[in-house]
């Protein structure tokens, strides 16, 4: 199992031939960053439309844009409270934790390492041709790319138009080293392609990633004006995504490894390897049929789920004393000390999770798990056993998961309000294929446990009472927030209120909170290296970016407010998180 | 998927029979308080474990919601591993056994998972689907393997499934049934969709397994480890369709 930061990777590839001419959209533009972090107030913000994503391709003039080290933003009064807060101990990423923290690492499991694409006779004129279009292309487009301020107005153009060109539906595509098609994302309804072309775009896909590899190199995306192609290579698997969002390549590259994960989910990486070792023609669909809806679903939740995009988890708001009661329950007996994990979760939040000693849980394996349990099968069978293969536990090996429903029990008589459809889910991991009838019999007295206690109730009422307004902070002009604790490795964000209970300022909203994280860890290579403060302010928006030892903090404000209200707000919303965060965080999980 | 619909009655029947699973079976259930009250009355409860297989989207799990609570779903989504469901089955005689039923996923990846699932069971009902031919090859290949490292006295019934698309059909009733006569099985063509066949085809495999306590303590700990006598199931090979109706033996749960 190799980890790789695939920003780090890429961009230290001398030889690397992406057609972004320098290791990153936002590598390049970010001296122009710090440039403008001088006159952030004076640019003029009125040219009408949103600069979505700052690190396009061409930084559209309009865009404001400030970067600030660490000293100089806040004012020393709101410093000096900030420095107050403390969450806990910091050696956060140390096994002892809950979860681990990876910070940047969302990881690979490399399966083959070595990169060696099928070779073929007839395709040797295909890649010529490739090579030589591809250069003329590049010559062509590449100065209008970066520097030609005529690309301005179309730039401009395209955001202006109705919102649903705004934010084209992103392009997934899964294939082999053989250009066999393996998943394809759902196709926007505007799209017209059939899936023959889809079919034949992915030959060609993997005509494109073999013409880089003859060259012992890899490509990593393809910038085409507003849209980039990005290429993450995981042989025998190539995974694509077609993007116009902007959105930086960190995180492209970032979903297309969770896509990667799940694949590895269902069809563990040694089996992968062997499959393809014996026959490299091997269609892939037949052994992940059924699988295509895990994968349909990740693609739908990555568009907003900023748990993912911050490698932590979400925790389910409730009351501490009752959560510990809960995890009491869930401590297996001695009988199954082999469980790996249990997890209590419910809406799609984590109620609890309970583990050995020596585990952590790896938050990209918790993403997988949440995700097959949210699956339709299973929401509709109330007890399933089934293999999973958790790859950031053991990219090589199947656990077996016992996935029950809980369901409260309803009195006679009562008016029948109590759950409405509030399902609590019961994920008990095992590396015992045969551990079933142990499993089941423990977990059935859980359910009656925590049917009994009422504790079932108090999960379903903390469930409607989780979601809170960014008004109920009380600071004026804030949007929207996403603090996360990075010793807990959990996040905690309101709902999302007006402007962004509209889909695609939500999209825009969480763009920008993307491009802040990769700015702020240094992802995309910038020469500056990580940054405490990121400050980006549009005509619909301003978003701030805060990293500091505890915590880091994403907030939207409006955009006409000065920064120091930016600061202000960040500062109080650091205090209101440490007033509540017995609540909102999961802390203090039994171990056994 | 039709989550909605299940009352407050089947909600307190899931969590009771979680509860229930928990003796070792089969043995005599009589803590009355604990069962819904239509069978409350029973004395004893025997528990047989049941396992489907097939092909994929021959309609197993579909089978089993009929079955179970009596509901189709136009649209499923594929199974996941092994779904486990129990559903109690009233004899003629007014007593009762339990089904703990397991619903495998007919992928081809968890082919190497299913003699987990039919290892200990005590019978299997091979679904293929009328309207493909290829899937009744698939149902062949799979009473062999029952035969060959199954119980000895597994009870196979081999059932045609969306006998309500007459007008596709691939597989006449005549070549399955004469299969299932050769190979001594229990055989008949369900809808899971219009309810046609199901409940008498786990109602006839209950008729046939033995009413009576194990000999010894053989696989004590699981539920299903029933050694059956081989003899029990003799007339092997019935048609269904020709049978009396099991009258009254889908309302033995109160779903």
């Amino acid at each position: 199992m190799e980890h790789t930061r695939p920003s780090l990777r890429t961009s230290a590839a001398p030889r690397s031939r992406s057609r972004s001419h320098t290791p990153s959209p936002s590598a390049r533009h970010f001296p122009r960053l710090l440039h403008s972090s001088m006159s952030y107030s004076s640019l003029p913000s009125s040219a009408g439309v949103a600069p979505t994503v700052p690190t396009a391709p061409a930084l559209p003039p309009h865009l404001s844009v400030a970067v600030a080290h660490d000293p100089s933003l806040p004012s020393s009064s709101s410093s000096s409270s900030v420095s107050g807060i403390e969450l806990g101990e910091n050696g956060s990423s140390s096994s002892g934790g809950m979860i681990m923290n990876t910070e940047v690492d969302v990881g690979t499991v490399d399966v083959e390492p070595d990169f060696k694409p099928p070779e073929g006779d007839a395709k040797k004129a295909l890649r010529e041709q490739l090579r030589r279009s591809l250069s003329k292309r590049e010559a062509a487009s590449d100065p209008s790319q970066r520097y030609q301020p005529k690309r301005e107005p179309t730039e401009i153009d395209e955001l202006e138009s109705p919102s649903f060109d705004a934010f084209p539906v992103r392009q997934y595509f899964v294939l082999t080293n053989a250009g066999k098609p393996v998943f394809m994302s759902r196709r926007s309804p505007s799209d017209a392609s059939t899936n023959d072309d889809r079919t034949n775009i992915m030959g060609i896909m993997q005509a494109i990633v073999s013409v880089f590899a003859d060259d012992g190199d890899k490509i990593r995306c393809i910038n085409a004006g507003r849209t980039r192609i990005t290429f993450l290579l995981r042989s025998p698997l190539y995974y694509v995504c077609v993007s116009s969002w902007r959105e930086p390549e960190s995180v492209t590259r970032t979903h297309l490894e969770y896509l990667h994960l799940q694949i590895l989910s269902v069809i563990t990486a040694s089996q992968l390897a062997k499959i393809f070792e014996r026959r490299t023609n091997f269609d892939l669909r037949r052994l992940l049929g059924g699988t295509e809806t895990f994968l349909h679903s990740f693609i739908e939740q990555l568009e907003f789920d900023l748990g993912i995009s911050n490698a932590s988890l979400c925790a389910l708001k409730m009351d501490p004393v009752v959560r510990a009661n809960i995890a009491e329950i869930l401590v297996p007996p001695k009988e199954l000390k082999d469980v790996l994990y249990v997890a209590l979760v419910s809406s799609g939040l984590v109620v609890t999770l309970v583990r050995p000693k020596k585990h952590s849980i790896h938050p990209a394996d918790l993403h997988i798990l949440l995700n097959t349990l949210s699956s339709p099968s299973l929401a509709s069978t109330p007890i399933s056993w089934l293999p999973i293969c958790l790859p950031k536990f053991d990219p090589n090996k199947f656990l077996h998961a016992y996935m029950s429903h809980l369901e409260e029990e309803v009195p006679n008589g009562s008016d029948g309000e109590n759950t409405d459809g509030i399902a609590v889910r019961l994920a008990i991991m095992i590396p015992d294929k045969d551990g079933f009838e142990r499993v089941r019999q423990w977990a059935g007295s859980v359910a009656e446990a925590l049917s009994s206690s009422g504790l079932l109730e108090s999960i379903a009422s903390a469930c409607r009472a989780h979601a809170y307004l960014p008004m109920d902070i009380g600071i004026p002009g804030l949007r929207h927030f996403v603090y996360k604790s990075r010793s807990l490795v959990q996040i905690t964000m309101p709902a999302w209120a007006k402007p962004y209970d509209e889909l695609d300022s939500r999209r825009r909203l969480v763009t920008l909170y993307q491009t802040l994280h990769d700015v702020l860890h240094a992802r995309s290579g910038q020469p500056q290296g990580p940054l405490k403060l990121q400050y980006i302010r549009t005509d619909k928006e301003s978003v701030m970016g805060w990293v500091t030892h505890p915590f880091e903090l994403y907030l939207a404000m409006s955009p006409g407010l000065p920064k120091s209200a930016v600061v202000g707000a960040a500062n109080a919303i650091a205090r209101w998180i440490k007033r509540e965060e017995g609540k909102l965080f999961l802390r203090d999980a039994p171990v056994f | 998927m039709a989550r909605g619909v299940r009352g407050p009655v089947s909600l307190r029947l899931r969590v009771r029979l979680l509860v229930l699973v928990i003796a070792p079976c089969p043995q005599p259930v009589g803590a009355a308080s604990l069962l819904p009250t239509t069978i409350s009355a029973m004395s004893k409860q025997l528990s047989f474990k049941l396992v489907l297989l097939g092909e994929s989207a021959v309609g197993k799990s579909s089978l089993v919601l009929r079955f179970v609570k009596d509901q189709f779903d136009d649209y499923r989504e594929s199974t996941i591993g092994a779904a486990f469901l129990t559903q109690i089955v009233t004899l003629d005689d007014g007593s009762t056994i339990k089904f703990e039923i397991w619903d495998t996923a007919g992928q081809e990846r968890y082919k190497s998972l299913a003699p987990m699932y039919y290892r200990n069971a005590n019978c299997a009902v091979v679904v293929y689907d009328i309207t493909q031919s290829a899937s009744l090859d698939k149902a062949r290949t799979w009473i062999r393997e029952l035969q060959r490292q199954a119980d000895p006295s597994i009870i196979i019934a081999l059932c045609g499934n969306k006998s309500d698309l007459e007008a596709r059909r691939q597989v006449t009733k005549e070549e399955a049934q004469k299969y299932a006569e050769e190979e001594g099985l229990l055989w008949t063509e369900t809808s899971a969709k219009s309810g046609e066949g199901v409940t008498e085809i786990f109602n006839t495999i209950a008729r046939k397994l033995p009413t009576s306590p194990p000999p010894g303590a053989r696989g004590a700990t699981t539920s299903a480890s029933r050694a059956a006598p081989g003899a029990n199931g003799a007339p092997r090979g019935v048609d269904l369709n020709k049978q009396p109706n099991a009258a009254g033996g889908g309302d033995a749960c109160n779903c």
